[in-house]
């Protein structure tokens, strides 16, 4: 070891001392780049996901834009030949806005095409010669009906419509109308793309007259309906003759299948009531026949019950315009339910039929005004109804048109008036794309219009909105129905189902997971802990559809089967646990010291079992006890008191007023004299004064139980009422199950992280355990638990699978425990299949998605927000 | 250069000359050995801690002083597979009885530790504390043990004005002085002291041992330091500690001046350690 050293001096010897090569100091070229390129590349990342962010909520906000935008008008333009200005009894327009055609008082057919005016060929109906007295047409004017001075009544088919054909077999010798369309003179062509062009005709039919008023007795106002079957057709009509009787008349045409002769049955029956002389406006009938409804010049209306076809009944007389006032036009929206009511004042009203407590007509019904919209500045001359929707349209004498619709009682669009003061018709386009008007200058003035979305206004999504047949108006969300359905599209059931699911199962999982995480951080061996933490974590990692397939398919029946028994466990549980926990103070402490660890483990487990046993096996006692002997019955309002289980929601609180404001006295001096006292004593003592507490709040809670009932605080009817199976109870659970893993780990590190130091020096001033993790470490961990609440609950609220399929996705708004819900987050996932791109429904989806981003966003940033504060506190540890 | 074997270190009986106090024994450690698991840490320690004087327990790194410590309030009851025979008894009274209270025992000891540990609230809080875990609620109470202890800590002219305000925006020394001023809030009968500069510059570190001047004779105190300087100005008693074991206890001055055992002697004259 120490030979070779003499050996080698020699060779390095004196000289030894030279200045040691001195190595580059330069950075090199490559640490450079790659510093360079790591600073852009996150750079570039960070920047890409704030882009990303703002990208979606642009995108969403985009999509959902259009809801809210009303209508436009696309193009205005006056025809340039003139149509005659004989007063007209309607006019129509086909589904391409191509041709309109009109009726005249003299029953004279008129077809235009629509943008130039230019006359085409049309053959007249058949009246036999005679002037016809009265004019009806159904609301989609494929029908109509004249009325005549002789009582005779006689019915029509008009059916103008497009058919695309082959561009082959379009004639040669075409006129050109504009730089779209040309004519033969009956038909009106439109080249629709290079071999295709679209043909609008007009196709009409007239039958024989029939006999409905006593010879010779005018008809002076007719309404009729189609209906039955196309082999047994039903025409329902209505008619007032110049004696004022008006009549309810039925026709049925059977067709012989061996001879193919048809033959036509009447029956009349007459409708009472109507006084003497009436000067009859309009007579309108619903689709069904019940319902007739006689409008008299002066403004009342007369409606008639006629369910029994054969003995209609006068069922309520009312005035729906203001005195003084008169009816300026009137007409069913579609569904036939709703009347609008336009008077001379300009004032326009919508009116429907609701059953009413005290209503003072013999069927028990009662129009109600349900949409005051405003008024126009003169008296409302015209209007046409969407065969679509809600949408109608109206003009005044001063020549203003507007576009309105009724649930969301918009005024869509203000057409101003044109040189001509009035219209004598109003024409809304089937496809609720264009108003038309018939001028009294000879003209048709038309207006391409755009209003896709015309129900939704922000009053409609967040809202009270008063939809056709209801008592009230309400938040509602119905996307979609039978015919003649209006979708009901309130955001606010769907915000309050998701503030529901998520409140219902915080309120189950946060209490879980924090205790638990308290336990596992601060009670139990670092052992037990790297057992138990991964195990939670594994939770965390079930699928959530998995979570809501178990939840609805076997948590649900069990919940329902159950219910009184897991209901009791709510109470037994904790109870048990306490009274465990007291029981094991009890112990000597040589004893409880040796059996401090996995035994204590293990006996916790079997208290738990125990106890869910015993509500299992106590659950009748607890169910006569509280619940009147049935839970769902007691939770329907059929039986027991609601006293006892407000005692027990109000017991916890009493309990604890209780305990603080008795521990401030007792403890203070009882405390002294257990000082002296041994451990198995003193916490005999101890024991003995909570079961006094316990006593002394179960009375003054049920105190309290029946005076909240007496001041009409009642849960049942309010967090508890019918059963339904698949309910938020259920949710909570199944939620709870995804959420409490997060809380969980979140919280359980944030405990973890608390400086070692900090649990000593409370330790070392004599705190218990429990007081240390009370008073030091939950407060100093604060801001971790607080982030970890927070992100269980932006969980809770963007989860669909599980609220989709446990909670029965009922759109209801209230906090029942026992009945469903619909979530934002699972209204999108059951209802994308429904909704056709940039529909209404589409549009309400994307901003259902806009809202759940913006709750997320808030709850956030409030979060992020008292984090910070918790946080400060903590800064300098 | 020459790997020569250790000599094989033999272990004498502890040297004992305690200085006595006027009042007597305050803790009687009575051959106290520890295992962490299969290692032992802590030989057949025995000593005696007289009441209202200031022992310090010196001796090189891991030599077992900051575990006698921990013993005595039994903060180590939180170690793992932790062993310990022989008994410690407060005042006569054995604190490893099976029926003894360890919540109540740490009320009797304040503990003061190496680094300053305030709890993350205002400095009132802090101090507070120890009463705050009994239950005491009675405000005047409070304030009033607030400002003795603040005062006793002489930290009162300080940090009377902002009592609410945050104690984790004081200055290191500040925050040690407030684990005092806590410690002694509940009026311990013996304040044990880890290292308690060992984390302060040296102005704070003088102001602490100022502290500990005034507060002996109040408080019998139990001080583990490193700095031997410290030791010999501000305690009454020098325990020397080697390896676990205990090699002599008696009178600062016969410590640091005449060393009875030569190993003791090596120490504190700095040649190992």
């Amino acid at each position: 070891m120490t030979a070779p050293a003499e050996t080698a001096a020699p060779t390095t010897g004196p000289v030894a001392h030279t200045p040691r090569q001195r190595r580059s100091m330069k950075t090199p070229r490559s640490v450079l780049i790659a510093d360079k390129a790591a600073d852009w590349v996150i750079r570039i990342g960070g920047v890409g996901v704030i882009v990303a962010v703002f990208g979606i909520m642009l995108f969403l906000a985009q999509v959902v834009v259009p809801l809210f935008t009303g209508a436009h008008v696309q193009s205005a333009f006056t025809s340039t030949q003139p149509i005659g200005t004989e007063p007209l009894f309607m006019s129509v327009v086909d589904e391409y806005k191509t041709v309109e055609v009109s009726v005249d008082n003299t029953g004279k057919m008129h077809a235009n095409h629509i943008r130039t005016g230019a006359a085409i060929d049309i053959a007249p109906f058949d009246l036999g010669g005679k002037m016809p007295t009265a004019f009806a047409r159904t609301p989609t004017g494929r029908e109509l009906a004249f009325g005549f001075a002789d009582g005779t009544l006689q019915m029509a088919t008009l059916k103008v419509g497009g058919t695309v054909i082959d561009t082959k077999d379009v004639p040669a010798d075409l006129r050109r109308l504009n730089e779209a369309d040309a004519t033969d003179g009956s038909a009106v062509y439109t080249v629709v793309s290079s071999d295709q062009t679209r043909r609008v005709s007009i196709a009409h039919e007239i039958a024989e007259p029939q006999q409905v008023a006593p010879e010779g007795t005018a008809i002076v106002a007719v309404d009729y309906r189609v209906g039955g079957s196309a082999e047994r057709p039903t025409i329902s009509f209505v008619t007032v003759d110049a004696n004022g009787i008006g009549r309810l008349s039925r026709s049925e045409s059977k067709t012989n299948m061996l001879t193919g002769k048809t033959t036509t049955s009447l029956t009349s029956s007459e409708l009472p009531g109507l006084p003497e002389g009436v000067k009859v406006r309009t007579v309108l009938m619903t689709d069904k026949a019940d319902e007739v409804y006689i409008v008299d010049i002066g403004g009342t209306f007369y409606r008639y019950d006629a369910r029994d076809f054969d003995a209609p009944v006068l069922a309520e007389t009312v005035r729906l315009v203001a005195d003084g006032v008169q009816v300026g036009s009137v007409g069913f929206l579609i569904g036939e339910q709703s009347l609008v009511v336009g008077g001379s004042d300009g004032s326009v009203n919508v009116y429907f039929r609701l059953q009413r407590e005290g209503a003072k007509t013999t069927d028990g019904y009662q129009l109600v005004r349900a949409h005051a919209l405003e008024s126009q500045p003169s008296g409302i001359v015209a209007m046409d109804v969407s065969q679509r929707g809600k949408m109608f349209v109206t003009s005044d004498s001063a020549g203003n048109v507007w576009l309105r619709h009724s649930t969301s009682e918009q005024v869509l669009l203000k057409l101003p008036p044109g040189q001509s003061v009035a219209y004598r018709t109003l024409t809304l386009a089937p496809r609720e794309n264009g108003v038309f008007a018939t001028g009294t200058d000879g003209k048709i003035h038309g207006w391409d219009v755009s209003a896709p979305h015309p129900e939704s206004t922000l009053g409609t999504l967040f809202g009270k909105v008063w939809y056709e047949g209801y008592p009230e108006a309400g938040f509602t969300w119905q996307s979609s129905g039978a015919d003649a359905f209006e979708p009901k599209l309130s955001l606010v059931p769907l915000i309050f189902g998701t503030i529901k699911a998520t409140f219902y199962s915080l309120l189950f999982a946060i209490p879980i997971a924090l205790g638990a995480a308290i336990y596992t951080s601060e009670f139990v061996h670092y052992k037990v802990r790297s057992v138990v933490k991964p195990t939670m974590e594994l939770m965390a990692s079930l699928p959530s559809v998995v979570l809501g397939f178990i939840a609805a398919l076997i948590l649900a029946p069990i919940v329902e089967t159950w219910l009184a028994a897991i209901f009791f466990a709510f109470v037994m549980i904790p109870t048990g646990l306490f009274l465990s926990a007291y029981l094991w103070q009890l112990l000597p402490s040589p004893i409880a010291l040796r059996y401090g660890g996995l035994p204590k483990f293990i006996l916790i487990f079997a208290a738990l079992i125990l106890f869910g046993y015993l509500s299992y096996v106590a659950a009748p006692v607890f169910e006569n006890l509280f619940f009147g002997g049935d839970l769902k019955a007691w939770a329907n309002g059929e039986r027991g008191s609601s006293a006892p289980f407000t005692a027990m929601l109000v017991f916890p609180f009493v309990f604890l007023g209780i305990f603080v404001s008795s521990d401030a006295i007792v403890t203070q001096r009882f405390g002294f004299v257990l000082r002296g006292s041994n451990r198995t004593s003193a916490g005999l003592a101890d024991f003995l004064r909570w079961i006094a507490t316990i006593v002394v709040a179960a009375f003054a809670s049920y105190a309290l139980g029946l005076v909240l009932i007496s001041i009409g605080l009642d849960p049942r009817g309010g967090v508890v009422d019918t059963y339904v199976q698949r309910n938020t109870l259920v949710v909570g659970f199944a939620m709870g199950f995804a959420v409490i893993p997060i809380i969980y780990t979140i919280s359980e590190d944030a405990l973890n992280t608390v400086p070692e130091h900090l649990r000593a020096a409370s330790l070392g001033c004599g705190a218990t355990q429990w007081q240390t993790a009370m008073r030091v470490i939950l407060p100093t961990a604060m801001s971790g638990v607080f982030s970890a609440v927070m992100i269980g609950m932006g969980r809770a609220v963007g989860e669909t699978m599980i609220v989709v399929m446990a909670a029965g996705n009922t759109p209801l708004l209230d906090w029942n425990i026992f009945n469903g819900l619909r979530a934002l987050s699972a209204n999108i996932a059951v209802e994308l299949p429904e909704a056709v791109r940039d529909s209404t429904l589409y549009r309400m989806l994307f901003l259902a998605a806009l809202t759940l981003f913006v709750i997320t966003f808030v709850v956030n940033t409030v979060a992020e927000a008292v984090r910070q504060r918790f946080r400060k506190r903590t800064a300098q540890l | 250069m020459n790997m020569q074997a250790p000599p094989p270190v033999t272990y004498d009986k502890t040297i004992y000359h305690l200085k006595r106090g006027s009042a007597g024994p305050a803790l009687d450690i009575e051959n106290l050995d520890l295992y962490y698991g299969p290692a032992q840490a802590l030989y057949g320690v025995s000593m005696v801690i007289e009441k209202g004087l200031v022992t310090a327990l010196i001796g090189p790194s891991g030599c077992g002083k900051s575990t006698l410590l921990r013993c005595i309030n039994r903060m180590n009851d939180l170690v793992d597979n932790l062993r310990i025979d022989g008994s410690i008894k407060l005042h006569g009274e054995n604190i490893y009885a099976k029926s003894a209270d360890v919540i109540a025992l740490r009320k009797r000891m304040g503990m003061v530790f190496q680094k300053p540990n305030p709890f993350p609230m205002s400095i009132f809080e802090n101090v507070v504390y120890p009463l705050r875990v009994d239950g005491v609620r009675d405000k005047a109470v409070l304030e009033e043990t607030c400002e003795r202890a603040l005062k006793s800590s002489a930290l009162w002219n300080e940090v009377k004005d902002r009592l609410d305000q945050s104690a984790l925006g004081m200055s290191g020394g500040q925050q040690q002085r407030l684990c005092i001023a806590r410690a002694i809030a509940a009026d311990p009968e013996v304040l044990l002291m880890d290292e308690p500069c060992s984390a302060l510059d040296p102005i704070a570190t003088a102001k602490i041992e100022e502290l500990i001047d005034e507060l002996a004779g109040q408080y019998t105190i139990v001080i583990v330091t490193h700095n031997m300087q410290q030791a010999a100005r501000v305690s009454d008693n020098t325990a020397f500690m080697y390896l676990g074991r205990l090699i002599e206890y008696g009178d600062t001055e016969v410590i640091f001046q005449t060393p009875r055992s030569p190993r003791t002697q090596d120490y504190v004259t700095g040649r190992f350690g």
